[in-house]
């Protein structure tokens, strides 16, 4: 049997990764249950009657509505990811499997990808849900901008995963991994999720995608994609070493 | 090589040849250690580990291929089954899956192929475990405690296993406190204790002569 090559051993890890979760149930389940209850508690803190435009005035200054809510909904996605990501080798720790998978003819970056993949597909999962939630919760009609929305979801996703996959691996090594995880990757996050916020508060108070994109937020999100990706896949050798 | 202030493994100086090596030693010797940096699963503090030459890294996928290795835990996915656990390692080493059923029939683990993992027995998973590190064919075979949990049946079908492998050119280490099993077929022996090596033999056809 020919050895098969990188994209198929990777492509094989992920489908154990999923196999093992459908099975497990570990992982996206605490996801969701976090998502939904968070979700449900904000709908709770907002009176039912305000509109995205509305400004509330605060002790810092005024706020619009939009902020708000986009500012609920990324923070929802951050924890919720952080509490998928804190398990990323869990189904390795089990039985001590990790060693097993180190000694596999697999570039590290292979790994670091199946994992990423995984990952992502849990966040992916997770959104799917949360964010018909959110439009229904807090009224979101976006029109046609459902469009931008999802574009800027696969930017954060992307550097979201990448730095959660990596900062995984080395608080896997760690005894208090799942509160090691949030301390390591949160100033690492911090851009990312500020750049979400702006880009969907603007998208929530009617700027379309001229609008939005104007002002620059899309380039600090690709940017951060691209510099985690490939910070992610060559020190990952590193750090799961 | 040290964990904190313990020093594991002191001066160890020795070369490995053809055949199957007994590491033999008490409990905190320093036998899964050095088991762990032959693998290149961990680098040693100081000094090199070589392999064929090579230094062994276990970033190397050259050399990651020829190594086969069963630590203290089964190196297996719970949630899988035997068969599937198998499988899945067969395809990312390039075996086919007529070796691994070579491999399932050698162990004698056909009965439990449809059966996870983690409902397995201690001595069944160690079973699976060994027939894990063999499926590749490895020219270097590192086992730590390959008989733990076993029963008499189960030991001897892994000792089978150990001999099926051995072939000119292949190195197998297997690490165990109890020396007997292996001592059966061993074709050199090392005690070490403390971290220390202290002795360090090779069978030959009139005896045993000391080795380094």
């Amino acid at each position: 049997m020919a050895e098969r090559g990188f994209v198929s051993k990777t492509t094989l890890l992920i489908r154990k990764d999923l196999l093992v979760e459908m099975r497990a149930r570990d992982t996206l389940p605490p996801m969701l249950a976090f998502c939904l209850t968070v979700a449900l508690l904000l709908a709770f803190s907002l009176p039912g009657n305000a509109v995205m435009s509305d400004v509330v005035d605060l002790p810092v200054g005024a706020i619009a509505l939009a902020d708000v809510i986009a500012g609920f909904l990324w923070i929802t996605i951050l924890f919720a990811g952080l509490i998928g990501f804190a398990r990323t080798f869990e189904v390795e720790r089990t039985e001590g499997a990790l060693d097993a998978l180190l000694l596999v003819p697999l570039d590290r970056s292979g790994l670091f990808a199946a994992k990423a993949f995984s990952n992502l597909a849990y966040l992916v999962a997770v959104q799917c849900v949360l964010v018909p939630v959110f439009a229904l919760f807090f009224s979101l009609t976006l029109g046609a901008d459902w469009l931008v929305l999802l574009g800027i979801i696969v930017l954060v996703d992307i550097g979201f995963v990448a730095i959660g996959t990596l900062f995984a691996s080395l608080a896997a090594q760690t005894r208090s991994r799942e509160l090691i995880l949030p301390v390591l990757a949160l100033p690492a996050l911090v851009p990312i999720f500020i750049a979400a916020v702006e880009l969907t508060s603007d998208l929530f108070m009617g700027g379309g995608l001229e609008a939005v994109a104007a002002r620059g937020w899309f380039g600090v999100l690709l940017g951060f994609d691209l510099v985690f990706a490939t910070v992610g896949a060559l020190a990952f050798e590193f750090a799961i070493d | 090589m040290s964990y904190g202030s313990t020093i594991a493994l002191k001066r160890v100086d020795l070369t490995l040849y053809d055949g199957v090596t007994g590491l033999f030693g008490p409990n905190g010797a320093g036998k899964s250690t050095l088991l762990r940096v032959l693998s290149g699963l961990m680098r040693p503090s100081g000094g090199s580990a070589l392999l064929f030459g090579e230094e062994i890294r276990s970033t190397r996928e050259s050399i990651r291929r020829r190594i086969g290795y069963v630590g203290h835990e089964s190196g297996l996915y719970a949630r899988l089954s035997v068969i599937e656990n198998l499988s899945l390692f067969a395809n990312l080493y390039g075996v086919t899956s007529d070796r691994v059923d070579e491999v399932l029939d050698q162990l004698d683990m056909r009965e439990w192929q449809g059966t996870q993992v983690g409902a397995l027995s201690a001595g069944l998973k160690r079973r699976v475990a060994v027939a894990r590190a063999v499926l590749h064919k490895p020219d270097v075979l590192l086992l730590d405690e390959p008989y733990a949990n076993l029963d008499d049946d189960a030991s001897e079908r892994v000792s089978a296993a150990i001999l099926a492998w051995r072939a000119p050119g292949r190195v197998a280490v297997v690490a165990t406190h109890g020396a007997k099993r292996v001592k059966a077929f061993a074709d050199a022996g090392i005690i070490i204790q403390r971290g220390n090596v202290i002795s360090y033999r090779r069978r030959t056809p009139t005896g045993y002569e000391v080795a380094t």
